[in-house]
């Protein structure tokens, strides 16, 4: 199944995310909420043993489809809320198996799915329920991996 | 030989992971935990099946670098492993200490591959050996999440002590979800090359 066709229709959420990988110090606050229109910003961790290059270091590619799944739908469908992040360095299913179990094992997490076509973290967050950017940043290096940016509702486009 | 380079040797953290090692110079067995992103610590049994002797030895891994990128991912590790050689099979030698240090590194995309790994051991009066490997692999297609990967791989080694002291190998790599199976033949030494790794 291509990306294309997992992609949620007309589903795509909208961004306003940044994710220029800042260094430790620069890390002064990871939300940023008011400056981008009640969107969350995001700066990655800069592990420097765990390095991404400066093309890489760019800004994100842009909104990224959420993938769907079964268990992706089911959670959206109990009310649950979507985040979608891109990750680097996420090549292989071994990739995707750290990834779900690290963020699987989190009480705050319905639903997770790494899609390796768009090279994106797919969560469904229980309803109520809350992780933010620096803590999906964090545990992604307990997986191993480094998130590039997280794209975070509010808004769905349709549906 | 520490292939596990190829099947990345440090996991998720608080992860577990099994790697069985088959080629024409041992067959090895190694269990590894992974407590930080940085480094795993595993226990490995290794049988050098031509002198006749098993390998035990706590083997940690620790990863140097990592580089990711939207499309690729590469790595540099270093290993090291202490235990005891024991003789096998009516070998007369006693139990002595036993050693090694090695390298490993690979990058990968989706399609393609590259990985280098090295190991000195000294394993006493049983074995003082250095190896080298090289690999390449090309993916025909590119799987995605939980779909069957299917890698068409090339492995050239270097083995000091034996008699085809370079030799290579085709090897047929299969990827799905935790579990990575490879199946080679080397040529010049013709023998089976056997490797699987299950990531718990």
């Amino acid at each position: 199944m291509t990306s294309f066709s997992r992609a949620l229709p007309l589903c795509v959420i909208m961004m306003t995310t940044t994710a220029a990988h800042a260094q430790h110090d620069q890390h002064g606050g990871h939300d940023q909420h008011d400056q981008h229109g009640g969107h969350d910003q995001h700066e990655a961790h800069d592990h420097s043993d765990m390095a991404s290059s400066p093309q890489d270091n760019a800004a994100p590619t842009g909104a990224v489809p959420m993938s769907t799944t079964p268990e992706l739908e089911a959670a959206l469908a109990a009310g649950g809320t979507p985040v979608v992040a891109e990750v680097l360095g996420v090549v292989c299913d071994f990739c995707a198996t750290a990834m779900n179990k690290i963020f699987g094992s989190r009480e705050e997490v319905a639903a997770v799915y790494v899609d390796l076509d768009t090279k994106a973290l797919n969560l469904v967050l229980k309803k109520g329920h809350n992780l933010d950017d620096q803590t999906i940043e964090e545990l992604a290096v307990q997986a191993g991996y480094r998130i590039a940016a997280v794209y975070r509702d509010p808004v769905l486009q349709g549906g | 030989m520490p292939l596990a380079a190829l099947a990345r040797p440090v996991s998720y953290m608080g992860g577990w992971t099994f790697i069985e090692e088959s080629n024409r110079q041992s067959t090895a067995a190694l269990v590894h935990y992974t407590p930080s992103p940085k480094w795993s610590l595993g226990l490995r049994s290794e049988w050098v099946r031509d002198s006749d002797f098993v390998l035990t030895a706590i083997q940690p891994t620790y990863l140097v670098k990592r580089w990711f990128g939207k499309d690729y991912q590469a790595n540099v590790y270093l290993n090291g492993g202490f235990g005891v050689a024991s003789g096998i099979s009516g070998n007369p030698l006693s139990t002595t200490a036993a050693g090694f240090v090695g390298v490993m590194a690979d990058w990968e995309t989706r399609r393609l591959f590259a990985g280098y790994t090295a190991r000195y051991l000294d394993a006493g009066h049983f074995d003082d050996s250095a190896m080298q490997i090289v690999r390449l692999g090309w993916a025909p297609y590119e799987g995605d999440t939980n779909d069957l990967h299917t890698w068409l791989m090339l492995e050239v080694d270097q083995r000091s002590g034996l008699e085809d002291s370079v030799s290579v190998s085709p090897v047929l790599r299969f990827f799905k979800g935790p579990a990575l199976l490879e199946l080679g033949f080397n040529l010049v030494d013709p023998s089976p090359l056997i490797n699987f790794t299950y990531r718990f």
